[in-house]
This record gives structure tokens, C-alpha cells and sequence, in this order.
């Protein structure tokens, strides 16, 4: 583990270590095998209920209701996807968890950096404290919060807005104060000393010299973030209540009651709120494999 | 006496440019209070999303409280209702035969894939995308990707099923199997993330190790044995400690896919909870519900604490 944990890339850089060529490379290939066997079949297993699934979104209603089903659409109906982005709440969804998830992203960003800044490198009472409390907040279980959140964000007038859940975010996730603060005691203090020398304040050695030197660290913080964020049920299920607020998964759950017998629809409509997630996690794989890899901890 | 040592280093680094002994006071004072500042959002956090809710929730717990009305406190009431309350047993009978299913499964498929990872395989980034895209996706995209499987009438598993013979399922449908299938769909979804850790772990074994071995004449197997096993104890503890603490919370899974259903068979015990706070409004027996489940919780985790000592290696 702590090979990982100060050199997080070692697993990429792994299999591309040099090897020796020639008459043991059969042989050795032939060992491989099994290992080979394990992960095409496990390829397989992952990819073909999503390969399934992407054809009955493509398919008419009657042909998905077939018994015994087609294994390929015929005739490809292309349109379901364009139905869904015309005819249902999609977009507005689309657009609720963008702001949900692009604002939960800033807020955590910008507030688990300064705070593991102070933890890192800043003297005042309670420190410690403080250190401690962040590791209990990710033991505690989320089921324990629940009520008494709600009936904060209920006093606050928040309920039925996208507030209560971006809020949290702007307050520091525990995950993101570790991670900062991992970054920030591996920089050497040379460089702020130099820094305050030339009189410059707190602020503006953590903008200026530290943030710039911790974006490996901010890019893991928020493809974590974004993810969390974007496929989260259960507060938008409790906080929100009319559909024009409704974030991606319960607006396609939604769909299901709204449009009965539709359910090549709301595939694709469930199909197309993959695409965001997909794209930011083929983007900035290797800062998400880096941050599961170094933290070991989910959310 | 943490106390000391913070203090102790703030004068260290505050003597380092030569200043006079005032001049070092009031700049440890101004260090102090950019230190509070640049803590202040956790402070936040603490007061508004873990103390308060902490001890409101335990509060709620001995009322009612229907959201409407101020609490009224009634006591032991809500715990010794929960005692009688053969839902919420049968609600705790169905996470426990969930998490039986689900931890063992996923921890030794995570590990049998890390192994097969770290074989200096060629395309590992390809391999480890497919096994994420599972990870990534919502509960709900997971729920409409796992009915083209499991639909029981047109879905491909009971397709291949029919094809070799076999007596067709009704997987979520089927009040005995809904708690198996949610199990292997929980797996299937969660197995990508759990391998990264294992290969983490396993990537800090030293190869040496398995030379020497090799030297000695140590089978593939006496490897596994001896090396890997030993090696990955501490990622297989962490892995234990997190999936037992979120299987036990699991919630949305069975929210989306099954809503407890058919007839309760798949109600966990947070899906139970949130319908007594959020659609009957007993926001006390909910809070009553939560306090026993994280009890249970932090018991098992401190048992699983102690049994650390017997099988987990520390190199």
C-alpha cells in the first residue's frame, strides 16, 4: 500500500515495465492464461447487459416487449433518443444536475483545500481536534443524519430546491479535507517561505503557491465529487418534489410513471444520464484511479 | 499536550526570521486567526451536519414527532415498540442475508481480478475501464441495464436458461431469489471499485519476495498461499470494514430496482426506516430505527476490530 500511496501512477506505469524478449516469452504468455481467461470473461459480463440495453433503447415498444426478445433492434429506432430529449423533462433534469454537480464540485474543491491547508500547515487551537472529528464525520453513518438534515434544511426554507444538496459540499467533504491535506505536507515549505518574505499574506501563498502545486490532487477531488453527486438518489428523492427541480436519476425514474409502456424510452433516457459520468471518468481516469488507489475510501 | 506541540512548533517557525519577542507574539496571535479562518468551513460542517444532527437524532429518538408538531418526549417508547415490531426483524433478516450474499462474494471476486490484473497484463487500462463502468453508473442506469438481464420475460438470462433447458427465473420477482439476484447486482456493480483497492494492496508486495520464493521452489499455489495472501490481509480488513458499513446502509439500491418488494421480501432495514420517517412522517421511530442500525454498526465493526489481530499481517 504505501508504494501506492506516494506514488499513486506505479499501477499505470506497472505493466508497461521492460521485459526481457525472446524463447521464455511463449511460455510465459501460456501462464498468463488463466489470467487472461478471468478478466475477458469478466470484460464480458460487465459490458453485456449495457450492450442489451443499449439495443432495446433502440428498439420500437413492440419489439421490446417481444417474448422470446430480439437480440438486435430491427428497425434501429434512432428516434427514441431523439424523443426523449423533445419530448420529455430531460433537459431540464439535465440541466438540475449539471448545477447540482458543477456547484457541489467548486464548493468542495474550494473548501476542502483551505481547510486541509490549515491542517497541513496552520497553528491554531483545536487543530487536532479537528483531525480527529474529520475522520469520525466519515465513519458516521449517513442514516444517522438523515432526519435531523432535513429538518435543518426545512427550517432554512430549502426544501423542494437544489440547495440542500450542493450545500454540504461548500462546507468541506471529509474525504476531500484528507486528501488535501496529504498534498499540501508533501510540499516543501520553501516555497512559501519564500513567499512571505516577499509579504505576501496566508491567502495569498495558498492561491498562489499551493493550490497551482496541488492539481493532481484537485483534479482526484472532483471527478470524486462529480461522481457522487451525479448518481445520488436518495436526497434529491427526499428533498425535491416537483419535476421541473427533479435531478437525472429520479427524473428518469419519473419517466416510468409518466409514459407507461415506454420503457425503450426511459432505457434510453437512463442511457443518456450515463454519458456526462462516462465522459468525465474516461477524461480524468487516471486522477480517479489515483484518488481510489491512495484513499481507499468511497464518496 | 497536543496542545504543547502545536504551540512549541508555532514559535519554532515564527523565530526563523529574526524578530523581536512582541513582534513574534502578535504574529503567532494573526497565524491563529488565519488558521480559524481557513478552518471555518469544517467548523460548519462539524456544528451543522455532524453534532447537531448527532444529538438531534438521539433526541428524536425518545419522541414523537410528525414534523408538524413539536416533539413530544415519550421516552423508551419508540425502542421497546421497535422490540415488538416484526417488521423491522424481518427488515434486519433481509440485510443480513443481503450482506452474507454480497461482502464475501464481492471481497474474494475483487481479489481473484487484482490477481489477474497484476500479472504484467497487456491492455490492464482497457480491462480496468469495463469494470468501471458499472462503478460510475447511477443506481438507476443500473437498474434499467440489469432488467435487460433479469426481465424475466424478456430478459437474456432466462433466454440462455431456456436455450440449455433449464427451468426459467423470476429474479426480482421471486420473493426467494430477489435477495440473491440484488446480491449479484450489487456485485456486479460494486466488484470494479473493490479490485483497484486489492491492486493497491498488492502492488506493494515486494517482488522479491515472490522471487525468492521462486528460488525455493515454491508452487503458484504455496505463492498465493504464503505471499499474496499474508500481503493483501490489510487492503481485505479495509475492504471488510467499508463494504459492512455501507452494506448495512444499503438503501438505494433496493429503492430503485425493487422498492422492498415483491411483498417485503427485499426491504433493508434503511429502506424500512426512511418509509416510516419521509412517507409516515415518524420522524421518532425513524430516528429510533437509525440509532439501533448504527449501534449494530459500530459493535460489528469493533468486533471485526479485534479479529484484525488474528489474521491481518502487518509487514
Amino acid at each position: 500500500m504505501p508504494d501506492v500511496l506516494t506514488d499513486p501512477d506505479a499501477a499505470a506505469r506497472h505493466p508497461e515495465t521492460p521485459r526481457r524478449r525472446g524463447r521464455g516469452n511463449l511460455r510465459r504468455t501460456a501462464r498468463k492464461a488463466p489470467a487472461y481467461l478471468v478478466l475477458v470473461l469478466g470484460t464480458a459480463v460487465m459490458v453485456l447487459p449495457f450492450l442489451a440495453s443499449l439495443g432495446n433503447s433502440l428498439k420500437s415498444y413492440a419489439q421490446y416487449i417481444k417474448v422470446p426478445p430480439d437480440w438486435l433492434p430491427d428497425p434501429v429506432q434512432w428516434s427514441n433518443y431523439q424523443e426523449v430529449w423533445e419530448r420529455t423533462d430531460f433537459v431540464t433534469y439535465l440541466t438540475n444536475s449539471l448545477i447540482v454537480s458543477g456547484a457541489a464540485v467548486v464548493g468542495a474543491l474550494i473548501t476542502s483545500a483551505m481547510v486541509g491547508h490549515a491542517l497541513a500547515r496552520m497553528h491554531f487551537p483545536g487543530r487536532d481536534v479537528l483531525l480527529v472529528a474529520a475522520l469520525g464525520t466519515m465513519m458516521l453513518p449517513t442514516v444517522i443524519t438523515i432526519v435531523p438534515s432535513f429538518i435543518l434544511f426545512k427550517s432554512f426554507g430549502w426544501l423542494d430546491t437544489l440547495l440542500p444538496l450542493i450545500a454540504p459540499y461548500w462546507l468541506a467533504t471529509p474525504i476531500g479535507i484528507f486528501l488535501m491535506r496529504q498534498t499540501f505536507l508533501g510540499i516543501p515549505r520553501d516555497f512559501e517561505e519564500a513567499a512571505s518574505i516577499d509579504g505576501a499574506n496566508p491567502w495569498q501563498v495558498f492561491i498562489r503557491v499551493h493550490l497551482p502545486m496541488a492539481k493532481p490532487a484537485l483534479a482526484t477531488l472532483g471527478v470524486f465529487t462529480f461522481m457522487t453527486t451525479w448518481g445520488a438518489v436518495l436526497e434529491p428523492t427526499i428533498y425535491l418534489t416537483s419535476p421541473e427541480n427533479f435531478t437525472l436519476p429520479i427524473g428518469v425514474m419519473s419517466l416510468q410513471g409518466q409514459y407507461v409502456g415506454n420503457d425503450n424510452l426511459v432505457t434510453a433516457a437512463a442511457l443518456m444520464s450515463l454519458v456526462p459520468v462516462l465522459l468525465v471518468f474516461l477524461v480524468a481516469q487516471r486522477y480517479f484511479v489515483r484518488g481510489v488507489m491512495s484513499s481507499g475510501v468511497k464518496g | 499536550m497536543a496542545q504543547s506541540v502545536v504551540t512549541g512548533r508555532a514559535s519554532q517557525s515564527a523565530a526563523r526570521p529574526p524578530a523581536g519577542v512582541d513582534n513574534r507574539r502578535s504574529r503567532r496571535r494573526k497565524d491563529r486567526a488565519w488558521g480559524v479562518l481557513f478552518a471555518s468551513p469544517y467548523l460548519a460542517h462539524l456544528l451543522l451536519l455532524m453534532l447537531w444532527p448527532l444529538g438531534a437524532s438521539l433526541y428524536f429518538a425518545f419522541t414523537t414527532y410528525d414534523l408538524v408538531n413539536p416533539p413530544e418526549w415519550t421516552g423508551f417508547e419508540n425502542f421497546t415498540r421497535l422490540l415488538s415490531d416484526n417488521n423491522f426483524w424481518r427488515t434486519l433478516g433481509n440485510t443480513a442475508y443481503f450482506a452474507v450474499l454480497f461482502v464475501p462474494a464481492q471481497t474474494i471476486l475483487a481479489l481473484l481480478l487484482a490477481v489477474a490484473l497484476n500479472q504484467k497484463i497487456k491492455g490492464i487500462a482497457l480491462f480496468r475501464t469495463a469494470f468501471f463502468v458499472p462503478v460510475v453508473s447511477s443506481w438507476v442506469v443500473v437498474a434499467y441495464v440489469a432488467d435487460s438481464m433479469l426481465n424475466p420475460r424478456s430478459g437474456i438470462a432466462n433466454t440462455l436458461l431456456d436455450w440449455v433447458g433449464l427451468p426459467t427465473q423470476d429474479w426480482l420477482q421471486s420473493p426467494a431469489l430477489v435477495i440473491p439476484t440484488l446480491a449479484g447486482v450489487a456485485v456486479w456493480k460494486g466488484v470494479g471499485y473493490m479490485m483497484l483497492l486489492f491492486l493497491a494492496g498488492l502492488q506493494a508486495i515486494p517482488e522479491e519476495r515472490y522471487e525468492a520464493a521462486k528460488v525455493d521452489g515454491a508452487s503458484a499455489l504455496q505463492r498465493l498461499r504464503h505471499i499474496t495472501m499474508p500481503g493483501v490481509s490489510g487492503t481485505t480488513f479495509l475492504v471488510l470494514v467499508l463494504t459492512l458499513i455501507t452494506t448495512l446502509q444499503a438503501f438505494e439500491q433496493v429503492f430503485v430496482m425493487t422498492d422492498g418488494g415483491p411483498n417485503g421480501a427485499s426491504e433493508l432495514t434503511v429502506l424500512y426506516m426512511y418509509r416510516q420517517g419521509f412517507e409516515y412522517f415518524q420522524m421518532g421511530y425513524a430516528s429510533a430505527i437509525a440509532w439501533v442500525l448504527f449501534l449494530l454498526i459500530l459493535v460489528l465493526t469493533i468486533v471485526q476490530l479485534r479479529l484484525q489481530r488474528k489474521w491481518v499481517h502487518y509487514a
